[in-house]
């Protein structure tokens, strides 16, 4: 029987749904599952780490674990990984993992595979299946070793709301600390504000937009919604928007209910961070722009005066 | 302080990519230097304008390397070389990695920089094994780099929740995205000089090892299918009256999709 060791996904100290989307997985194919969980003052994520799934829980709990630093995490991976005695191990999509990833395949000696969007086990062997060329083709990899890393793309495996884990306990002791790659401090840009990957609806900005009075425009729509507020990698780039709010092939995956491309003119590095939206509405004010290729609805416009009609038609809807 | 930087040829991926029988049709197929090494050398370059670093490339596979190479030469890199071996044709990451570590070690190196992917693979891999490899820190999705001394760089990294400072013990290994920096267009002169400066070209056996030491015949993964990725299909746009036509899709938005 298969050994999955799944890396939870752990974000202001809470546990992400991809923990349980790759537990269920795992259980599908009758695999014996693990959890192992990395940070600081996590202790209290014990029940949400037993609800997601598995059927033991690896703990590494130390104040040393706040800030990410790849080194230590990984560390802290192989440590869990060898004690399970794994032959999978895979993690939720985020920057942390795709840094954390090849490091553990590395040391583990296995295959790495990143941003899988699904995995079969064959006669004897695994293959997986992923995007590559910016999402223009998907390509079947076969595994060749009898260990696999994987990242595993946003969205790809749903999470089975019946699923139940078992409390087995260990915990691991603090790694050492990387100290040729000390991580001296987060320039925070996460405040409040909902989490991306997470939001049932997605607005995001473009060039369009020209400017901040544009973003605020735009970000007005979004809190209307209750939506996460993302953008194109040309605001990102111009510095009207964070970093981490870049949706993209270089930024985040997200695929909502709802996608808003506002201003953004569909290039295909953007598109692959957000072809997996159930329906996309695009607002552009260019009829040829190629985000009308993939948008279900598509309104042929100016923004600064589209986006406020916008507002009032779904206040009015929805009240 | 000594780079190494890493250039891959890959596909242009701005333009259509067919697949037939699993495989990738060739024909009409463009090359060129994968985006995020361009960052990387574009990098390289500023570090040895700033602070007098010395610039080697290397560039693994691809055939003929000659336009990528000398576009970089262009670009400021001093020296390069290109290592293609019939034994590489399979090679997964773990397989660059090893090659990288070969030329590594024979050069004194105190930085490797990489793109953080290829856009061919989308991998994003190689430099960080070949950390593993060599046993020196890495920091990954690099966006800024300040040179603080002979022996240390300050580096941030864009992460999950912000963006990251560390402070790096040279040597080591970055890989840089793609907003690290604006790399520039090579001049008509750059690239007429270029012409002149050489390329070394090795396969396995010149750089000292060979396909077994390697370990070409056994990559860890290998692509055994292409397929086309299922295509979205535009929907309905709606052009004219901007009150009008913002009313009737927020309708089909709540009645018609039901995703309000
Ligand atoms: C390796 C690599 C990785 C990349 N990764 C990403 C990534 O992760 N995410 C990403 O987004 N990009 C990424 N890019 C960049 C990408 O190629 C595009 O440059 C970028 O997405 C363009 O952003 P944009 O659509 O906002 O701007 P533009 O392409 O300039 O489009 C602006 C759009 O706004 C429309 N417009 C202008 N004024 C108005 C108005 N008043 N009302 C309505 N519409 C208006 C225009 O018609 C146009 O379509 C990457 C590029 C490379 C090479």
């Amino acid at each position: 029987m298969a050994k999955v060791l799944v890396v939870a996904e752990i974000k202001q100290g809470v546990l992400k749904g991809s923990t349980a989307e790759l537990l269920s997985k795992a259980k599908a194919i009758g695999a014996q599952t693990a959890v192992v969980a990395i940070g600081s003052d996590i202790e209290s994520l014990l029940p949400d780490l037993v609800g997601a799934g598995a059927d033991q829980q690896y703990i590494a709990d130390d104040a040393r674990l706040a800030l990410f630093s790849a080194g230590p995490f990984a560390a802290c991976v192989v440590d869990a990984a060898r004690q399970f005695d794994a032959d999978q191990v895979w993690f939720g999509f985020s920057e942390s993992s795709k840094a954390v990833a090849p490091r553990v395949a590395a040391q583990l000696d296995a295959a790495c595979a990143t941003e899988i969007t699904d995995v079969m086990f064959e006669q004897g062997h695994i293959e997986v299946i992923r995007p590559a060329i910016t999402n223009k083709v998907l390509q079947r990899v076969r595994i060749n070793t009898e260990r696999m890393v994987a990242v595993v793309r946003a969205g790809a495996f749903a999470a089975d709301p019946e699923l139940a884990g078992s409390e087995n306990v260990v915990r691991l002791a603090p790694p050492p600390a990387d100290l040729k790659a000390v991580i001296k401090e987060l320039v925070s840009e996460a405040g409040s504000e909902i989490d991306l990957a997470d939001a049932d609806i997605v607005v995001s900005v473009g060039r369009g937009a020209r400017n901040q009075d544009g973003v605020e425009l735009v970000k007005a729509l979004a809190e209307e919604l209750n939506a996460g507020f993302g953008a194109s990698r040309a605001m990102v780039d111009a510095g009207f928007m964070a970093h981490n709010k870049q949706v993209g092939q270089t930024g985040k995956i997200v695929a909502p209910t709802l996608y808003m491309a506002i201003g953004i003119s569909g290039a295909i590095q953007h598109l692959a961070g957000m072809n997996g939206s159930k329906v996309i509405l695009a607002v552009n004010k260019d009829p040829e722009a190629p985000i009308f290729n993939v948008a279900d609805y598509g309104i042929v416009g100016d923004l600064f005066e589209v986006v406020p009609i916008l507002r009032q038609e779904i206040k009015k809807i929805r009240s | 302080m000594k780079i190494l930087t890493t250039v891959k040829k890959v596909v242009d991926v701005e333009l259509n990519i067919h697949v037939k029988d699993g495989a990738i049709v060739e024909d009409g197929l463009q090359y060129v230097i994968n985006a995020w090494d361009e960052n990387g050398v574009e990098t390289a370059v500023q570090l040895k304008e700033d602070s007098g670093a010395e610039t080697t490339l290397v560039s693994i596979g691809g055939g003929d390397n000659t336009d990528v190479i000398r576009r970089c030469y262009a670009m400021g890199i001093e020296s390069g070389m290109h290592i293609d071996d019939p034994a590489l044709e399979k090679a997964d990451a773990f397989i660059y990695a090893r090659v990288l570590q070969k030329v590594f070690e024979a050069g004194d190196y105190d930085l490797v920089i990489t793109g953080k992917q290829a856009q061919d693979t989308d991998n994003g891999q190689t430099g960080i094994i070949l950390a593993e490899y060599l046993g020196l820190p890495c920091v990954s999705n690099v966006i800024g780099i300040e040179v603080l001394d002979d022996k240390h760089l300050k580096v941030s990294r864009s992460g999950d929740a912000g963006t990251e400072i560390v402070a790096l013990e040279l040597p080591a290994v970055v890989t840089v995205d793609v907003s690290i920096n604006e790399p520039r267009l090579p001049q008509m002169r750059g690239l007429m000089m270029a012409k002149k400066k050489a390329i070394e070209k090795m396969d396995l056996t010149a750089l000292g090892t060979s396909a077994d030491e390697i370990g070409c015949a056994a990559p860890k993964s290998e692509i055994v299918a292409f397929m086309a990725t299922e295509k979205r299909s535009g929907g309905r746009k709606f052009e004219g009256d901007a009150a009008e036509i913002t009313a009737r899709v927020v309708d089909l938005l709540a009645n018609e999709a039901k995703v309000l």
